[in-house]
């Protein structure tokens, strides 16, 4: 056990000396695997903030219907009684004009509008929650209640909602691609730098091999140069991010300020950044292994 | 200690360096392997350390079949060997001391005691003044003198050398072979290849004769 720490002690240490003794080869390496991985941790960022500010739109589909000017109140009294057979519709609610309009003239910069007017342009309406979301059961029913009487107009909000839904999933498809793609490249990277250092090392392999180092010993601070370099590209990608997110800030809240919206980009979460630096570490050391392995094999003494 | 049984090496291409060899070494022998260049003496001891492995026949070294020995188990047997090379193997990216160390670390040992020990062996070989020099600033002998002690320094039972003074000046060569007959004395078992036959007869040791990796002691 002590031996075992031991070895692993030497190994970090004389990893971080190595690094030392080479800055700019190391540097350029950890720029190269920093740079790889911010792009579809950025990537993740923009969605999980797109996302978030979705989340302050209606989840569940609705329909709208809205009344004709000179429905009256028998209309919406028979409006009522035919959505309450409707076996399709999970609920609905009722909107009527003058709450339209007390809604609307609270809102900023409204009241000069509505206050202006003599009458009330706004009709009464109706939202609709369907028994199932899906968009075709939603387009049949539109098309149903546009028919009806009195009816003025059938708003099916769920499309652009949907739309929306369908954007972000492809996004997040895009950032997956990408992410296994430099997590790839990543692999490369750290696999190359380490074939080179076997290269430069390979007097120093045989002697250990013939003094009776075992293949573990001599893989392990090449596994730790892989591990450590990928720790400290991971450790750039996150700080790309958050600076990146710290200068994009102010601009995005100006805009959603404009919105009257208290929106701010948010960074990596904890989680989220330890995440990226435990794949960064855990494909350094893939990188590492697989050229470490291939190397010790060609490399026996003669 | 160590056993030969039929042994034959032949390398890829058709070359056979070594021909049913069969002989015994006991523990605590110092034996000498003499024989023109060529004739057997580097592949014999390449087959005790496992660093090839037989075509025929069976080595046995501490009763390990060491021809049939798994790939894993090879690092073990060879921490209990120490090897000096005519080209001595050293590491000119570190210091003299370092190299020394490097079998104590392979090994696992403790900080402290490999430091100590290191010593020692660096003492033994009147290198302990030189111990923070870069090994490339050493003279052709003092290089021999350092490879010994990185041999010696985990206390091995088997010490194989081969042609340990074949680049050195007849004085240093006696002193290493001073050195050796030490070591002999307290109970390591040592195998020196060389083909130098008059500094082999002065020491009376035993001598196994090759000849076109043939045996004929």
């Amino acid at each position: 056990m002590m031996t075992w720490l031991a070895h692993h002690r030497q190994a970090l240490v004389a990893t971080l000396a190595r690094m030392g003794k080479t800055p700019f080869a190391t540097l350029f390496a950890i720029i190269a695997i920093g740079v790889a991985l911010c792009l579809p941790a950025g990537l993740f960022v923009l969605l999980h903030n797109i996302t978030r500010l979705a989340a302050d739109l209606p989840a569940q589909p609705e329909i709208s219907v809205f009344m004709r000017q000179d429905a009256n109140d028998a209309d919406i009294a028979s409006m009522r009684q035919r959505l309450q057979a409707r076996t399709d519709l999970a609920g609905f609610r009722f909107v009527s004009r003058t709450q339209a309009l007390a809604a609307l003239s609270k809102q900023a910069g409204m009241n000069d509008l509505t206050a202006g007017l003599s009458a009330n342009p706004l009709p009464d309406a109706w939202i609709l929650s369907p028994a199932q979301a899906d968009a075709q059961n939603m387009a049949r029913i539109a098309a149903d209640i546009r028919g009806w009487p009195q009816v003025a107009q059938v708003q099916d909000d769920s499309q652009w909602a949907q739309r929306l839904t369908a954007l972000l999933g492809l996004g997040r498809d895009l950032a997956w691609v990408l992410a296994i793609l430099l997590g790839t490249a990543l692999v490369a990277v750290s696999g190359n730098t380490i074939r080179l250092q076997i290269l430069t090392r390979r007097e120093e392999i045989e002697v250990s091999r013939l003094i009776g180092a075992t293949d573990r010993y001599i893989r392990r601070p090449f596994l730790y140069f892989g591990v450590v370099q990928g720790l400290f590209g991971g450790l750039t990608a996150w700080l790309i991010v958050a600076v990146s997110v710290l200068l994009l800030d102010p601009q995005a809240s100006k805009l959603a300020a404009l919105y009257s919206s208290p929106f701010h980009l948010t960074g990596l979460e904890l989680v989220e950044a330890l995440a990226l630096l435990a794949t960064a570490a855990a494909l350094g050391w893939l990188g590492a292994y697989l050229a470490v392995s291939r190397s010790l094999r060609l490399i026996e003494p003669r | 200690m160590i056993r030969f049984d039929a042994v034959t090496k032949r390398y890829p291409g058709g070359h056979e360096a070594l021909s049913n060899a069969t002989f015994e070494i006991a523990s605590g022998e110092m034996v000498f392997l003499s024989g023109h260049s060529g004739a057997g003496k580097s592949t014999l001891l390449k087959l005790i350390a496992a660093i090839e492995r037989p075509t025929a026949g069976s080595v046995t070294v501490n009763s390990q079949n060491v021809g049939k020995m798994r790939r894993a188990a090879i690092p073990y047997l060879r921490r209990n060997i120490g090897l000096i090379f005519q080209d001595h193997k050293l590491l000119f990216d570190r210091s003299v001391m370092q190299n020394v160390l490097l079998p104590l670390q392979i090994a696992g040992f403790p900080r402290q005691e490999a430091a100590g020990r290191a010593r020692a062996a660096l003492d033994k070989v009147g290198l302990l003044k030189r111990e923070k020099a870069n090994p490339i600033t050493l003279s052709g002998g003092e290089q021999q003198r350092l490879c010994i002690a990185r041999a010696i320094v985990s206390r091995p039972g088997l010490v194989l050398a081969d042609e340990p003074t074949g680049n050195l000046d007849a004085d240093y060569a006696r002193d290493i072979m001073d050195m050796f007959k030490a070591f002999n004395q307290v109970g390591v078992t040592l195998v020196i290849a060389s083909h130098d036959e008059d500094a082999i007869r002065a020491y009376g040791s035993r001598v196994i004769h090759l000849e076109h990796g043939v045996l004929l002691s």
